[in-house]
């Protein structure tokens, strides 16, 4: 019992707060920062523990979008379908994808990657836009049907259904981080001659958890789709590739809740800077910067550093980073 | 497809193909040199079409705002060298590649502070065309190919026939044994980084009149820089010539064919290469 809830409190005590902030600020704000996390935990994961740096998620974020667009603008009106159908649309992606992309060495990874979203931008734009429709995107907030019990059409309704989704995310990637399988990744960063030696297949570990980040950015893609009922190419667009690296960073790579942590910093700092300056890019562009160059454990390293006592025993692995260095 | 239309493909794909080396070389550069992704080129870049349309638009002359704006570039480059890459070096490489990525999206956003966000057309310095195998040809696109082989052959001077280019050879193979011989590494740093930013404003100065200047250009560019670095190899100059020639002509020619197949096709051909070549056409495989 004991055990199970040293297990389980970051989790409630992230969520409970989430919960409890839902009745203080403004809904749309809360369901913003759900979907952003989940959109982030898998730059983390990936940033952090397997050591691919990854400035393309903006284009799986997109590929799951569209699928839950396509299948609701042209095909069905229920929205847990559309997340289904989003969700194995980005997993297929990823698989695809991570064939080729793992095996890269990290540089040309990130590089790959960052084309990878400015052409999945294009294609979204251009060459698709017969079945896209271009920039103008595809509105299907009238498609949407409503769902008994959680009415995914309903702001208060989605924010329960995206809370249950981020607790079962984040329960699968704490239970990952404690399996074998995180080990693996950690090592695959780390030493990758030794995790051959032992065994493992670089490719596999690398692939497996590709995909799995990948497909929860996706996923965050559907959540986006449902909630705002239409998708336009500007989800993917260059500008906006280094939002979840930026996020990861400010909230503390590697670590289980600094996604969630930067996200509400982020978020609120950029509704904040946008009233005063009006020019995001200036302003996200010089927090990356400065973030860079102080080279700290991001806010959570901070937060968990003050609060350690109520999270419990550290649980960070030896060896693993504390923002990106060497 | 008539012959005249692949002559003039031929000719766009050359002009783009030169605008894509001079940018693509800086990186590729900084990149054997220092062990860093500078993503900032590309903010040169859009700076050096800015600056340009700016002073050609005061002064009248298109060539005295290239200069401006090459001026600029070199400038900008040698204040972010010292201010922020100096302290990152040691770093990892993901580490450059973020902050650079953050310093890229700052000046975007400083650009669209300062010249705003609409699109600008910058005057086309002369508009005669010449006649080449029954086709009309701006002769301003075949200057701009002129322009940038003379970049190549005073970088191939520059890197072999001087000291300072012989230093940044051997740095590229070994930086250590490079310092053990008493050359200044940071010195020999800053050269680099300044010669690719410059190289990136003239691209952007030199491009300026063929599209319009708008804040975003350096992120349009970005991934077509990218696949010419990647398919050439990072950190070789010869495999950035090569790849950006073969870019060019992919994109023109593929966009004469069927336009979407502009984009697509140098993408497909990048991920082919990477089955094949993991580190490119003339990449070495790196230790690192």
């Amino acid at each position: 019992m004991t055990a199970t809830w040293n297990w389980w409190r970051g989790i409630v005590l992230a969520f409970g707060l989430l919960v409890a902030m839902r009745f203080v600020l403004p809904l749309p704000f809360m369901n913003e920062i759900v979907i952003f996390s989940i959109y982030t935990i898998g730059c983390n994961f990936l940033l952090g523990r397997v050591g691919f740096i990854s400035f393309g998620q903006p284009a799986y974020l997109a590929i799951g979008a569209y699928g839950t667009a396509f299948y609701l603008f042209y095909f069905g009106t229920n929205p847990y379908v559309g997340i289904l159908v989003g969700l194995l649309a980005g997993f297929v992606f990823a698989f695809i994808v991570g064939l080729f992309f793992v095996r890269l060495r990290s540089d040309y990874f990130a590089l790959v990657n960052m084309a990878l979203a400015v052409i999945v931008f294009y294609m979204m734009q251009k060459v698709l836009a017969d079945i896209t429709k271009g920039d103008n995107g595809l509105w299907f907030l009238t498609n949407i049907d409503s769902t008994p019990i959680i009415n995914l059409g309903r702001p208060a309704d989605f924010f329960i259904f995206a809370m249950i989704l981020g607790v079962a995310i984040w329960a699968l990637y704490k239970y990952l981080d404690d399996s074998i399988f995180g080990a693996c990744c950690l090592a695959t960063k780390m030493n990758e001659t030794k995790l051959e030696f032992l065994g493992y297949s670089n490719f596999k570990v690398r692939l497996t958890a590709f995909v799995i980040a990948n497909t929860t950015t996706a996923l965050a893609g559907c959540l986006y789709a449902i909630y705002l009922g239409f998708v336009n190419p500007e989800i993917t667009s260059p500008a906006r590739t280094a939002d979840p690296v930026v996020v990861t960073i400010l909230g503390g790579v590697g670590s289980l809740f600094g996604p969630i942590v930067g996200t509400v910093a982020y978020t609120g700092l950029r509704d904040v800077a946008s009233k005063f300056i009006g020019n995001w890019e200036l302003f996200v562009g010089l927090i990356l910067v400065v973030i860079m160059m102080t080279n700290s454990g991001g806010l959570y390293g901070a937060l968990e550093s003050l609060f350690g006592r109520f999270f419990g025993p550290s649980r960070r692995v030896e060896g693993a980073p504390q923002g990106v260095k060497s | 497809m008539t012959a005249q239309l692949l002559t003039s493909g031929v000719i766009f794909g050359l002009s783009l193909a030169s605008i894509y080396f001079l940018i693509s070389v800086g990186l590729s550069l900084c990149f054997g040199l220092m062990r860093i992704i500078s993503l900032d080129q590309l903010l040169y870049y859009s700076v050096g079409a800015f600056v340009t349309y700016s002073v050609s638009a005061a002064f009248e002359s298109f060539w005295l705002g290239v200069f401006a704006g090459v001026l600029t570039g070199v400038v900008l480059a040698f204040a972010v060298e010292r201010l922020i890459f100096r302290r990152i070096y040691e770093r990892e490489l993901t580490f450059s590649m973020i902050t650079s990525f953050g310093i890229l999206l700052a000046g975007i956003g400083a650009i669209k502070g300062i010249w705003g966000v609409v699109p600008k057309p910058v005057r086309v310095p002369f508009d005669q065309q010449i006649d080449l195998l029954g086709t009309g040809i701006p002769v301003y696109r075949l200057l701009v190919v002129a322009i940038a082989a003379l970049v190549y052959a005073g970088l191939w001077v520059f890197l072999n026939r001087t000291i300072i280019g012989k230093a940044i050879r051997a740095g590229i193979e070994d930086m250590e044994h490079v310092e053990g011989l008493g050359i200044n590494a940071a010195r020999l740093f800053t050269v680099t980084f300044v010669i690719a930013g410059a190289l990136s404003a003239l691209a952007g100065g030199l491009y300026a009149p063929l599209i319009m200047v708008d804040p975003h250009m350096g992120l349009e560019v970005l991934a077509f820089v990218f696949m010419v670095v990647i398919i050439g190899g990072l950190g070789s100059i010869k495999g950035t010539l090569w790849s950006s020639l073969i870019v060019g002509q992919v994109v023109s020619i593929g966009s004469l064919i069927y336009a979407p197949l502009a984009v697509m096709a140098p993408f497909a051909m990048m991920l082919l290469i990477l089955l094949v070549r993991p580190t490119g056409l003339f990449g070495a495989a790196l230790a690192k």
